[in-house]
């Protein structure tokens, strides 16, 4: 009722009280919602996908991980043997493949690393590019069309090859590095939409498989150093987190799979086992560091809310002598904190927010392999929620007081 | 007494206070009676308990043994929060210090009160309007305690005690912290109000001067009330002049 504008009138006035508390709330609140942020975001990083999941099938023991090619038949089927074997809806096979165009004088530019794989999987297997706008998909597939047809076409991104100094129908020769002395001749048929791969390059796997295999017929029958390790990773789409359960067991249990050995891994499983690295940091963040961010906001306001109920102690007793319950001048205690603190988290949480997400893009915090991430839309609420609520909890003990005060005592002690 | 219109009883009330492991005995077996519209004056050296007496009076303590009657209610058996709910409507209190909350306006202060109360905004306003046109203060409405006198602020405390239209007014040495000049204003502004109004007034003084004013002054003496001296007689010359 009436009593919020004495409660904003009474902020006003115990002004620097008022300020420091809110300031400090401010920094808590700032701390609280960096770090929730990084909590809520690997939260959704590692929270699987319920549909259509990605796994990632790779050498057990080893990295980098380096198959033979002839496990890639049976892996890009889940290793099913029977008909009531489960088999991944869609495939791709990975093999990496560095080279250089100058091999006397290798710098960074004139490098290109690339994945060797099926053109046709671009469009269904690869993140990003399975969800194009139409016009960007219709380009993308007309590239794809031209390495099917070709094998020595090559898709790269507008990065690298600004960086090779080439364009589009351009040939290259690659001199290997990882495939020392497997040279590769390549025409480069189209590049990748801006974004996420504009670093990448993409070859055709038939091309150097027929590489490898090639190598033995010129070089008195031996084969290529890597001609057993030429696959690094297979990627399979299953239906749903079940169907990924079961091919994972036929691949651990299938005997095909014993030297190397190989794991299979959904993506949030992998990032999650690389984060159990990080798993202390975390624990402390979650369980240590935010809830002592909390409890210094309520000791702050616990201080600064008791000196004001102290200085204005006359003022509530005379507020007792003209009628006022106790409860009445609890509540007007404590609503004075609550608003200042929730008025302080919002002011905290939404600036963090609104500077992050929009002015800076971003914050680049060196956890896993995330570049930067952003602050999560929930502390619109919960930043003006965690301000009022440890601003409540630390304005009880003064509120309590301030509603205990005894008007016969106070006034005895001043006449 | 025998006043056939008494307003407030107080009988045989004690009242004593603990410090320690030691009883402090304030008040012993106090008999007060007082009549509806009467100005009664209550004196005594510093440390008798005319504060505690007054805040037994207005429901602010309750006696350790007796009764105190306002009107037809015995406060003195009422709980806390009876209490408050019942000085809102029956109480005006003044103090020596004003107390005015400095974060509101002379009007803000005086409505202070009457938020207790079912008032609709416009019935507030016309009641804090005419108080403060009874204490001459109409046109320093919006004024803050800090933007006003000594004197001003002690009108504001009594248009805010006289609000909400209560039984008592009760004032704790109302001039005790004025000029001359201030004081007599104030003196004749009660006065008034006992004239004008019909209202009771009990005022705790150390002034003879203050005390002159009053119909009737008693003495609080070892905790009890005694006859004062040949105040009365003298009180007549005064109230003329
Ligand atoms: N709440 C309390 N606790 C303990 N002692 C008290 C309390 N209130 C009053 N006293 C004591 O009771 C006695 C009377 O105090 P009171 O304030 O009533 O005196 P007073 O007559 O109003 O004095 P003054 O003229 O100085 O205002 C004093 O000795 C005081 O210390
Ligand atoms: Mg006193």
């Amino acid at each position: 009722m009436k009593l919020l504008g004495l409660m904003l009138k009474n902020i006003r006035r115990n002004w620097i009280a008022s300020i420091l508390a809110s300031a400090a709330t401010i920094m808590l609140v700032l701390m609280v919602t960096l770090v929730w942020s990084v909590l809520s975001f690997l939260d959704q990083v590692t929270a699987e996908k319920s549909k259509d999941l990605k796994a990632i099938i790779t050498e057990r023991w080893q990295i980098p991980s380096q198959m033979p090619y002839s496990y890639a038949a049976t892996l890009t089927e889940g290793a099913a043997r029977t008909d009531d074997d489960i088999r991944p809806i869609d495939s791709m096979t990975w093999s990496f493949y560095g080279g250089t165009t100058d091999i006397k004088n290798r710098t960074l530019d004139n490098t290109l690393f690339a994945f060797a794989m099926e053109p046709q999987k671009l469009r269904t297997m690869m993140d990003d590019l399975d969800s194009l706008p139409p016009d960007q998909a219709a380009e993308l597939d007309a590239a794809i069309a031209k390495m099917d047809e070709n094998r020595l076409g090559t898709i790269v991104g507008l990065d690298r090859l600004e960086a090779l100094g080439k364009r589009v129908g351009d040939r290259i020769k690659l001199f290997g590095i990882n495939y020392r002395g497997i040279d590769l001749e390549l025409e480069i048929v189209g590049t990748f939409p801006r974004g996420r791969y504009d670093k990448s390059a993409v070859i055709h796997r038939d091309y150097l498989n027929a590489a490898v295999d090639a190598w033995p017929r010129e070089h008195n029958g031996e084969e290529h150093p890597l001609a057993q390790k030429s696959l690094n990773l297979v990627w399979i789409k299953v239906p749903d987190s079940d169907a990924f359960q079961k091919v994972a067991d036929q691949i651990s249990s299938s005997p095909y799979y014993s030297s190397p050995a190989v794991k299979c891994e959904t993506a949030s499983s992998g990032i999650g086992s690389f984060l159990d690295a990080y798993r202390d940091l975390i624990w402390g963040m979650r369980y240590l560091l935010a809830p002592a961010c909390l409890a210094t906001v309520a000791v702050v306001m616990s201080i600064a809310i008791g000196i004001g109920v102290r200085k204005r102690q006359m003022e509530l007793a005379v507020m007792k002598v003209l009628g006022f319950r106790p409860r009445q001048i609890l509540i007007m205690v404590l609503g004075e904190s609550l608003l200042l603190g929730t008025a302080a988290g919002l002011i905290s949480s939404w600036a963090t927010w609104y500077l992050v997400n929009n002015l800076l893009g971003g914050i680049p915090f060196p956890i896993a392999f995330f570049p930067s991430f952003m602050i999560d839309d929930g502390a619109l609420w919960w930043g003006p929620a965690v301000g009022g609520g440890a601003a409540l909890l630390g304005s009880v003990w003064p509120a309590w007081s301030a509603c205990r005060v005894k008007v016969s005592e106070v006034f005895s002690k001043v006449t | 007494m025998g006043h056939d219109n008494t307003i407030l009883r107080v009988t045989d009330v004690h009242k004593y206070f603990r410090r320690g492991s030691e009883r402090v005995d304030v008040l012993s077996g106090l008999n007060l009676e007082v009549g509806e519209g009467e100005f009664f004056g209550l004196m005594g050296p510093s440390g008798s308990g005319k504060t505690t007496l007054l805040n037994l009076i207005a429901g602010l303590d309750v006696p350790s043994e007796g009764e105190v009657w306002v009107g037809s209610n015995c406060i003195s058996r009422m709980s806390e929060s009876q209490l408050a709910t019942w000085r809102t409507r029956n109480i005006g209190f003044v103090f020596q210090f004003y107390h005015l909350l400095p974060v509101l306006s002379a009007f803000e202060n005086v409505e202070l009160p009457l938020l207790l109360l079912p008032l609709s905004a416009g019935q507030r306003r016309q009641q804090v309007e005419t108080a403060l046109d009874l204490v001459g203060l109409k046109d320093r409405m919006w004024h803050r305690p800090g933007q006003l006198s000594g004197g001003q602020q002690q009108r504001v405390g009594i248009a805010r005690a006289i609000v909400t239209d209560p039984l008592l007014i009760v004032a704790d040495e109302p001039t005790g912290d004025l000029d001359a000049k201030s004081a007599v204003e104030i003196l004749d502004l009660l006065e008034e109000l006992r004239s004008g109004l019909e209202k009771t007034i009990i005022m705790v003084t150390h002034d003879p001067r203050a005390a002159r004013r009053c119909d009737r002054v008693r003495h609080l003496d070892k905790g009890q009330v005694v006859d004062g001296s040949a105040l009365q007689g003298e009180h007549v010359e005064e109230h003329v002049g």
